[in-house]
Order: C-alpha cells, then structure tokens, then sequence
C-alpha cells in the first residue's frame, strides 16, 4: 500500500566564511585586440555557473553583449585570488569584484573619452562597445579604439578591483553580533512523498521551493542549483550512509553508498523570491548550499504526515521504516 | 591457435568455441557483454591469460519460439529480452525483471547467459527463471547437457560449470494458457540498485482456471543461491484460490528463509518484506486471475 504524505522546511543560511574571517575577491578586465573584452578571475566555476554569472555582470555594467566578455580563468601566472568556490562565497564575493572592477573601467573609459570628446561624463553614454556624446550620438568611438588611443600616450585602459567586505565575530557569551555574515539566504521546501509500506521505501514525488535569493542573475542557473541541492537533499534523507564495522568502511564505493540516480529525481516547482536586498552585486545572494539544507527534514514530515511516525535519525531507510510500521501496529494491539 | 599469454578468441561457430574450451577453458575468461567480469577485475586485468570472447556467435543471439517451448540464447541482452514480443507474451515477469536490472547502459551490454554463469545471489534474472521452470544447455565439445536451472547453482558466484561447458541455450517451456505470475524486486533506488530481496512467483491452472496445477516461488537475495520455497507448492497445488490462506503462505515463506544482514538490508528487514512481498503478489496474482473470470461469471 502507498500512503501520501507533505511536509515543510524552512531555513536561513548565512554565506561566505562570515564571522570576521578574512576573505576577499579580485578580479580585473582589459581589452583584447579582437574586439574582444577580457576578465580575470581565479572563481572556480565547478558546475555552479559562477562563471556565466561574472560575464553578464560585466556586460552589464560596461553595456555590452555577453558574447563581446572573455573568461582568463584561474591561473597563478595570470590572475589573483578570488578565493574558494565553497561557503556558498562565490557570486557574492567574485561577482562584486568584477562588478567593481567594471565600474572602474566604465570611469577610465569616461575619463580618456572626456578628453578625446572634449567633454564631460553626464553628456557621455556607452552602448555596445562605444562610448558617445549623448547629444551628438553618431559622433563615437569604439572601446577597442579609445584603448589604442590610451596605449599609444603610453598608458593602458584597464581597471582592477576587489571586494572585501567585513564580518564580525558574534559575541562568545550570546552568540549574537552585527553582521556575522555578508547576508542571508532564505528557503522554504515542501516536499510530496509517497511511503511504501509493504517494502518502506520512499518515493520523493514533488519539491516546491521558495528561494529568497536576492536577485537571480541567471534564473536557470538558480533552479539549476536548487534543483540539484535538493537531490543531494533527498540522498541526504532517503540513502546516503557511511556504514562503519569495527573502524572500516563497508560501503566506500558508489555501488554500496547510493545517491540518488535520475530515475529517482522528483518533479520541481520553483519561485524566486528578489527583494534585491543584500550587498550582493544587483542585491544577489548565495544558492549553493542553502538549496540543500531543508530538503531532508521537509521529507522527514512528509513520512510523518503520511505515516504518522518521527524519525529522528537520517537516512530514513526502508529497514527503519518497516520496523517503525511494526511497532506502531503492534502499540494498536 | 597458439598458446601464448593474453591469447584473445573470437570464434564464429560454437564448435570453434568448444575446441577452445576444451584446450584453454581452465586457463581463459568467457567474456559476454562484460559486465559483470570487466568490473570484477577492473583493476587486475592482467590476471586474466586469455579471453574466449562471445561476440561474433550469431547462434547465441536468437530468441526462437516452437510449439513448446522459448529457446533462448545466450547472448541475448537485457534490453533484447525486455523488449522481446514473445518474452512479454509468455513470460512477462522474465521481461520485468530484465526491465529493472542496473541502468539502460548495462542493460544493452549484459545478457541472460552472463547473468546465469555469474550465479550472483541478488542476479536479477535467476528468480524468474527458476519459477519458470528454464533449462540450460550446457555444451562441451563431446558431449550437450540440459539441466533444470536450479541445479545449476551451489552457491554465491559459484556453479557446476566446467572449464570444458559452455552455457549456449536457456529453454522455457511455454506456460498453460491459464498462467500467471508476479515479480517483485525490492532495492533502495530506482535505478542501479543491486536487489535488497526480490521475488517471483508464477502459478498455473488448469484448463478449466479453477484449480491450481503448479506453484513456484523463488526469492533471491536471501540465501547463496536463488531458493525455490518448495512448501508452497503442497499449499497450492490441487486447490482453488479460495482454499488458499495468503497470511499463512507469506508466513511459510518468511519462516523458511534465513538471510544475513549485509549492505543492503538487515536478516531482520528481509523477513518482514518477504512476508509483505509474498502478499502483495498473491494478492496480484488472484486479481489477475479474477479479472480473467469476470467475463465468464
């Protein structure tokens, strides 16, 4: 027999290192001679997309297509740190440095333009790769060659920047403190399950998600990272166990420590919650990990509504499942 | 043929193959689709001296149906036989348990043969076939033996294969037009999962569909080899379904087997979904075997 069941979650997560360690991002953008605009960063793109999210910060700010951006990705002879892809730090921390490394650019392009225009920043627009009198919007000229024009006094039209942004030690005593952590990421999950109860296992039918994420730079890429959260939320719930006899490891392999496959994937409604609310570039904030974290105890009261039983240890494995079936039934007795 | 190490055969006719075995077979691999093998020794493949490849036997990849019986080769994948036409119409839980092994990948490479000689506990095509009633043809160069399929195994990864035999044939009797069957795999995932307990069970009538002619549930995962639970059959045969008490069939059944706690369940946990599993497909199976009489009543 199957038996339905829903449940919520609702977490909150402060990102980056946060508690006063030290941690900052540095990214720097110049121009190519093939028409081409390049950024520097060391952010370890890993699947996340952090990469995809620094090109369309940079078209942004500098007015530009994204296919006009080139990535110099991390290497000790070309670029410097922009820390861990870890704590969720990524998008916050690097974004903001190419954020501000383009805006520094945008004010040096304004400044050798000025010059060459004769001219002052609020009459000077950019658009497309060309930097223009607002009111003589034919009269223009290119990044590449204003670029050229600055090489050839001598000087280069480059900008570099980094973000570095300060946390707090929360008090030792209370625990609380001002800024502990650059921001905070809110979710709500619900999860639809459906127990088996003639074998215990469970099938995770539905997520639906709630993300406060501040602004979504790239919405897919967002669910992308929700969606994929959840599923190592679900292994968290359902399978994953490191099974230990005597100080070995019985399970270290991926035969015998499962994850879930595609097969066991849910469906998955998503809504982006953007209050643009942080310091984030464009008030972004981090989905890595929050994602994850209330998939498993969404799951855990779905099995309870559908059950009537709490687990209080994970993964609820379908051995845990039957023998709480048998006890309950045997309480009825 | 030469003797020398990493001797690798490829032969296009069975004879061919036989020769070799019966010159090389202690020393050389039988290698199928490779999926079990390759992962077995994956990092030591320089054990292996040679290889009697299976690929080119055209033989062993047809399914041929006569008045009787289904002859299987050996080479036939996963995905051949759960797609077969014929396998579906006669021996659906046959097509179910190939539908459900590993992943589409392994399914396209594994075959029916492989899985049998591989003899695992938890080989996803041993239960149904030993319910089924298959036979195998084991053939050596001097001389062809069939065999029920259960007394093939003696125990987990082992068998009565000699280095000389090669398995070339699985043989279903085709079933009576009143037949059915269940299967029920139990695994902690959807996919990829090496079965935690599975069971299957067929149960044929007579001509009339009212009394029960033959019975057989055969489990695996729970014992060394896959385990025909013969007291069910005195429990069914000769009666009708009405006569039959399903708790206590799935009790008998819990009762007779005794497995281990391992990776992927405890003793514990198995004897309880035995029990349940038993159930669910008697339960299946009378409601098939209802839905069939309806018309008539």
């Amino acid at each position: 027999m199957k038996r339905f069941g829903r449940g919520i979650a609702t977490i909150m997560f402060g990102f980056g290192y946060g508690e006063g360690f030290p941690d900052y991002s540095v990214a720097s953008i110049e121009f190519a001679e093939d028409n081409k605009i390049l950024v520097r960063t060391a952010a370890a793109d890993v699947g996340q997309g952090v990469l995809t999210v620094v090109v369309q910060i940079a078209a942004e700010v500098l007015k530009v297509s994204p296919e006009v951006i080139r990535i110099i990705p991390g290497d000790t002879h070309l670029t410097k740190n922009a820390g861990s892809s870890s704590a969720t730090r990524q998008t916050f921390f690097t974004g903001n440095a190419v954020k501000n490394a383009a805006q520094a650019l945008l004010s040096n392009i304004y400044h050798y333009a000025s010059i060459e225009f004769r001219s002052n920043y609020a009459e000077l627009s950019v658009k497309g790769g060309y930097v223009f009198r607002v009111d003589q919007p034919n009269n223009k000229i290119s990044f590449w060659e204003l670029a050229q024009k600055v090489k050839e006094k001598g000087e280069i039209l480059r900008a570099e920047a980094s973000f570095f942004p300060r946390t707090n030690k929360p008090n030792p005593e209370t625990g609380r403190g001002e800024k502990v952590y650059v921001a905070y990421t809110f979710v709500t999950q619900i999860a639809e399950v459906e127990v088996d109860t003639i074998t215990g296992n469970v099938q995770v039918l539905k997520i639906y998600t709630a993300a406060d994420i501040g602004k979504a730079i790239n919405p897919q890429n967002v669910e992308g990272q929700i969606e994929g959260g959840a599923m190592q939320g679900i292994g968290m719930a359902l399978m994953e166990e490191q099974v230990l006899k005597d100080g070995v490891t019985l399970n270290a392999n991926l035969t015998d420590y499962l994850i879930p496959t595609a097969m066991d994937m849910p469906q998955f409604e998503t809504c982006l919650i953007e209050k643009e609310d942080s310091d984030g570039p464009f008030g972004a904030k981090g989905i890595g990990e929050p994602g994850t974290i209330a998939t498993a105890p969404a799951i855990a009261n779905a099995i309870f509504d559908a059950i009537g039983i709490r687990f209080y240890d994970l993964p609820i494995t379908p051995d845990k499942i039957l023998k709480a079936l048998k006890e309950q039934k045997d309480k009825k007795l | 043929m030469k003797n020398q190490e990493g001797q690798y055969f490829s032969p296009q006719q069975i004879p061919e193959a036989l020769e070799i075995l019966s010159k090389y077979g202690k020393e050389i691999k039988i290698i199928a689709g490779g999926s079990d093998l390759l992962v077995q020794y994956h990092d030591r493949l320089y054990e292996i001296a040679g290889w009697l490849d299976l690929k080119n036997l055209t033989e062993l990849k047809k399914i041929e149906l006569n008045s009787s019986e289904v002859s299987i080769g050996a080479m036939i994948t996963h995905s051949q036989l759960e797609k077969s036409p014929q396998i579906k119409n006669y021996f659906p839980i046959l097509s179910r348990a190939a539908a459900e092994i590993g992943s589409p990948q392994i399914r396209n490479r594994g075959t029916i043969g492989g899985n049998i000689v591989n003899a695992s506990p938890a080989g996803d095509l041993l239960s149904p076939l030993i319910a089924y009633e298959a036979k195998l043809v084991l053939l050596s160069s001097d001389e062809k033996n069939i065999i029920p399929a259960e007394q093939f195994f003696t125990g987990p990864k082992k068998t009565i294969l000699k280095p000389n035999q090669l398995l070339t044939q699985i043989i279903l009797p085709l079933p009576p037009q009143n037949c059915y069957s269940s299967w029920v795999k139990v695994g902690k995932r959807k996919a990829l999962a090496i079965s935690t307990i599975a069971l299957a069970m067929v149960v044929k009538m007579s001509e009339d569909n009212q009394i029960i002619q033959g019975a057989k549930v055969c489990l695996s995962s729970i014992a060394p080899t896959p385990l025909e639970i013969k007291e069910v059959r005195e429990e069914m045969i000769g009666k009708t379904f009405s006569q039959v008490n399903f708790t206590k069939l799935a009790q008998l059944v819990e009762d007779k087997i005794s497995p281990i706690d391992d990776i992927r369940g405890t003793k514990e946990y198995r004897k309880e979904v035995a029990r349940r599993i038993m159930i669910h497909c008697l339960e299946e199976i009378y409601s098939c075997w209802r839905d069939k009489c309806l018309p008539i009543n």
